[in-house]
């Protein structure tokens, strides 16, 4: 997850630099990179804990319901 | 629209509950300066704003803060989950418990309701791009001033990050500002306003 999270973190800072620099190309690619690292972290994580959200391949209702929630200590180990 | 993601922007594991220091940092959920009226502000904003990097602005920044207010909540929600009837009693906790026990209910560090009179929408976009550009830095100062009554390394990681996107958001909102003075009369920037006079728009 904390991997997922710094990946997450680096397309969203593009992300927005972006919106006040939509002619930066080497930010552009950067960011492409960096979603397509994060995707595939996160279905990794996704096979094993479940889906963090409506968009996941998992659709289990379980897994979804289970905890921890974000906000629960266990879920930021 | 918004989807939820089942995660934290960045991570909060707090070993110590403190109730003291819940007390203040609550400000930041629901406080003059917090998170709740930054994202209201920013999303409430982007109707009549005619540029597009700054409806993209102030969108993700106001997304953001959505996340940023999941952050603090859960900060408090940590803070004050293990507290005892006497430590709630000894650290003041108490005025706060009486209402909400230990849920998390948007108000300041006094107990003040989250109120919308917090900010403002303008719908003229220099005002309310300074109204943003403010904001990020009266959050920041908050952050500042919480970092000066906490010593648990837990509790000033997460706070550090959220002080450190308020200058963030300072940088993308002062591009905004320079974006739209240059759609602007140079000779005279107030000249109209862009989000209702329609003569003269570039």
């Amino acid at each position: 997850m904390r991997q997922i999270s710094a990946y997450r973190f680096s397309a969203w800072e593009l992300h927005m630099f972006l919106d006040t620099h939509p002619n930066q190309f080497e930010a552009a690619k950067k960011l492409k990179e960096t979603q397509k690292k994060a995707a595939e972290l996160t279905e990794k994580y996704e096979s094993q804990f479940g889906p963090i959200n409506e968009t996941s391949k998992d659709t289990s209702r379980w897994a979804w319901i289970t905890g921890p929630w974000p906000w629960e200590v266990e879920a930021n180990e | 629209m918004w989807i939820y993601e089942k995660r934290l922007q960045y991570p909060v594991k707090i070993k110590t509950p403190n109730a003291k220091l819940a007390k203040i940092i609550i400000s930041q959920y629901g406080g003059p300066h917090g998170e709740l009226g930054a994202s209201l502000r920013y999303l409430s904003q982007r109707y009549s704003m005619p540029y597009p990097e700054v409806k993209a602005i102030l969108t993700d920044v106001g997304t953001e803060e959505l996340a940023h207010l999941e952050m603090v909540s859960t900060i408090v929600y940590q803070l004050t989950k293990d507290l005892t009837e006497e430590e709630i009693q000894k650290s003041g906790f108490d005025t706060y418990f009486v209402d909400h026990t230990t849920g998390i209910y948007p108000a300041d560090a006094n107990g003040m309701p989250f109120s919308a009179s917090t900010f403002s929408v303008a719908g003229d976009a220099l005002t309310d791009l300074h109204e943003d550009l403010a904001a990020e830095q009266k959050a920041r100062t908050t952050y500042d001033n919480i970092l000066r009554f906490c010593d648990d390394r837990d509790v000033r990681d997460p706070i550090r990050f959220l002080r450190e996107r308020e200058i963030v958001h300072y940088q993308r909102f002062g591009e905004a500002l320079r974006i739209a003075t240059d759609r602007l009369d140079s000779k005279n920037f107030f000249a109209f306003n862009p989000e209702f006079d329609r003569k003269k728009m570039k």
